[in-house]
């Protein structure tokens, strides 16, 4: 023992053979507690009972002249004691050691380094794990600015759509609330809850076993136009039945409400069908506002421009433009030579397809036509029109591209091999669905089709796509969900039905209506509504408090 | 020619175009004109500042651009080989170089160490993440076991 002080002293220092790591002396500044201590002291009893009080009280003097030697004398003390280790204590020394020079870096480094490093991981499970690792680690990741990026990252921002979950706006008062730790969750969750299924309500008994020819939903209400003379309207939450619009004397064959939102949340509904009538509803109050009467045959098509301009199109070959306060007509359209199939509007300009082969671009203030759409062979059966580019889908199993101010035509999309009945369009994509079962996706820069997509066995009834996924249901009784970007399929959607009739989806819910065999006679169908819920998160009370504001997700876009 | 002195008192001599990655250093030659005096910087140890000196000759050439991290994330969380090499150095050491980086104002030296502890935590459970770092665990027997569920739910959710 008596060499250990020899060695300590400092005028015995020599340079030890090798040189150790001169750069061995700690220059931070910081202090950690895991250095503070350098005994053994994580058992002092147990030291105890292998030493002796005379050897302890050695020891703890060797300890005192170590602290007070210089740093070199310190590598050289340090040098020598290991060169009289052997392995088992090198091995014993090299554990202690090891933990002591590991960094917990997110708490030792500056808090803003901290979040630094963290908006590096776009991984949201990595996150997770890291949040549990500590209470430290766990208070960092609830900071906003990882959260924020990391919505950034995913692309996780409300859409423009006109059918995106409105109820995500809140009262201005709730917007102080917003988190986008908690805005990250929620759209995880979402997120998570579309690939592998949501919450489904059922709705069995709610409608007639009859044909389902329109629907429309918003985070309240559901729609549903049926072929047995009635609207049935839904609560969208519960699936239970809210009012039963009765008036029409023959089949409802289109429908459109608008309203609904904070601003404007009276919602008008505009309806036509084989009675020749066009009704106008309070949607809220389930009354009726007006019948506006002049078609002479069926109506088989109609948009609202706004809650007071409506056009609708009819097997009578003529549209008719609808003051929809006033109750009155404002123009009649005439110039198709046979029934008028489908229409669209863009501000002040509305586009028709019709039977007669063509389609025509018409200005709804002067109810005058402005252009024939002449060059498809045979009906047209669905339209789609952007203020510019006005499509058709055609019997003749080809796509039509036109120019709304010009009238010409652009391009023909080939590549269906039957009625192209199903159309959408947004900014420069184009889904089209036809009775050969295909779904194409083309990209109108270049006309060209990006995928096609075998997706049912018989005529493609429904689609819709956003920016991220696509559904389509056929009447093979599939509802089948795709990613949009890749064509591929993400999951079948419900059970396999007999027909699907009508689908519709928005962020955060699906609602699809469809006709199921009944179990005891199988030929005899039932028509069954499934709702879909996304949103289903985790903690309710979060979601409550869960405000998303239309300038927050502004600022979002922006910084991305 | 720049000098820097280091808080252990050793002076370096570097070009003063390598010496400017340093912001900081840039605009202390901004303010203080031509001088002769070595520049001190005391929160940076002649080991780090060699390392970090290392690091501004081998990237001289570098575009100095504060916008590109916006535009192109993906390429820069990606580390190239020359910096994932010189960044293989023990925690002590990787800290310190964070810290400088830093102090110095050194953004892209910074974003490399940051990425590079970014990279240690990326693909680990908590047991292994405490185990790189020498964490403790230091959640409460009910938190570990409700706690995390209740109040974090969904990051446990995420984690499993």
């Amino acid at each position: 023992m008596s060499t250990f002080m020899d060695l300590c002293t400092p005028e015995d220092i020599s340079p030890p053979a090798t040189p150790p790591n001169t750069y061995f002396a700690r220059p931070s500044q910081r202090q950690r507690s895991s250095y503070i201590d350098p005994s053994f002291g994580d058992n002092p009893t147990q030291l105890a009972t292998v030493l002796d009080d005379q050897q302890l009280d050695y020891i703890r003097k060797v300890k005192t002249i170590f602290q007070q030697l210089t740093t070199e004398q310190k590598q050289f003390f340090l040098y020598e004691i290991i060169n009289c280790c052997d392995n088992q204590q090198l091995t014993f020394v090299s554990d202690i050691i090891a933990p002591k020079l590991k960094i917990d870096f997110l708490k030792e480094l500056p808090i803003e380094i901290s979040l630094h490093i963290l908006s590096f991981i776009e991984d949201p499970r990595t996150l997770g794990r890291a949040a549990s690792v500590s209470t430290f680690w766990n208070s960092l990741l609830k900071d906003e600015t990882t959260w924020k990026s990391l919505c950034l990252k995913h692309q996780y921002r409300r859409r423009n759509s006109s059918i995106s979950g409105v109820a995500l706006l809140g009262p201005p008062a709730r917007r102080l609330n917003f988190s986008y730790r908690e805005y990250f969750k929620r759209k995880y969750n979402i997120e998570a809850a579309w690939a592998q299924g949501g919450k489904v309500t059922t709705c069995f008994d709610s409608l007639d076993s009859g044909l389902v020819t329109s629907l429309q939903f918003d985070d309240e209400m559901i729609v549903v136009g049926c072929d047995n003379h009635k609207i049935e309207v839904f609560n969208t939450t519960t699936g239970n039945s809210i009012h039963t619009l009765e008036g029409h004397e023959g089949g409802v064959w289109a429908l459109q409400f608008k309203g609904g939102e904070i601003h404007d949340p009276e919602r008008l509904l505009v309806s036509g069908g084989c009675d020749r009538d066009v009704r106008v509803w309070d949607l809220n109050k389930g009354q009726l506002k007006h019948v506006l009467r002049g078609h002479t045959s069926t109506v088989r098509c109609l948009k609202m421009r706004d809650k007071r301009i409506a056009v609708t199109g009819s097997r009578d070959t003529t549209l008719r433009v609808w003051d929809l306060q006033h109750g009155t007509m404002r123009h009649v359209l005439l110039g198709h030579q046979a029934s008028v199939r489908c229409l669209d509007i863009h501000d002040n300009l509305v586009v028709s397809g019709s039977y007669d082969s063509t389609a025509r671009v018409w200005d709804i203030n002067t109810g005058r036509c402005l252009h024939v759409l002449t060059g498809h062979y045979s009906q047209i059966y669905a339209i789609a029109f952007d203020g510019s580019r006005v499509i058709t889908g055609s019997l003749d199993s080809n796509i039509r591209v036109w120019s709304a101010e010009t009238g010409q035509c652009l391009a023909t999309l080939h590549g269906h091999t039957s009625l192209v009945g199903q159309l959408q369009l947004s900014a420069s994509t184009l889904v089209s669905g036809g009775s050969d079962g295909c779904l194409r996706v083309w990209d109108l820069d270049n006309y060209e089709c990006v995928h096609q997509i075998s997706a049912h066995d018989n005529s493609v009834t429904c689609l819709q796509f956003d920016d991220k996924r696509m559904m389509s249901g056929g009447n093979d009784g599939r509802v089948k969900l795709w990613d949009v970007k890749t064509g591929r399929l993400i999951r079948y959607f419900t059970m396999p039905a007999k027909t699907i009739w009508r689908l519709q989806f928005t962020d955060t819910r699906a609602v699809v209506v469809m006709q199921r065999r009944r179990n005891n006679s199988p030929e005899e169908g039932r028509t069954v509504m499934e709702i879909h819920n996304f949103d289903i998160g985790d903690v309710p009370e979060m979601l409550a408090n869960n405000v998303i504001e239309a300038d927050e997700d502004a600022e979002m876009q922006n910084m991305s | 020619m720049v000098q820097l002195l280091s808080s252990d008192n050793e002076t370096f001599t570097v070009d003063k175009q390598v010496a400017e990655r340093s912001i900081l250093i840039k605009n202390m030659l901004e303010d203080v004109g031509e001088s002769d005096a070595p520049i001190p910087l005391p929160n940076v140890t002649a080991k780090i500042l060699k390392k970090v000196i290392d690091w501004c000759e081998h990237h001289r050439g570098d575009p100095v651009s504060q916008q590109e991290e916006i535009n192109d994330r993906k390429r820069l969380t990606e580390i190239d080989e020359w910096d994932q090499k010189f960044m293989e150095v023990d925690q002590e050491t990787l800290f310190e170089i964070i810290l400088a980086a830093n102090y110095l104002d050194i953004k892209p030296l910074l974003d490399i160490g940051c990425k590079t502890v970014a990279n240690m935590i990326k693909g680990k459970s908590p047991e292994e993440i405490r185990r790189t770092f020498n964490i403790v665990n230091d959640f409460t027997p009910e938190v570990r076991q409700f706690g995390i569920i209740s109040h974090c739910y969904f990051l446990a959710m995420l984690s499993t």
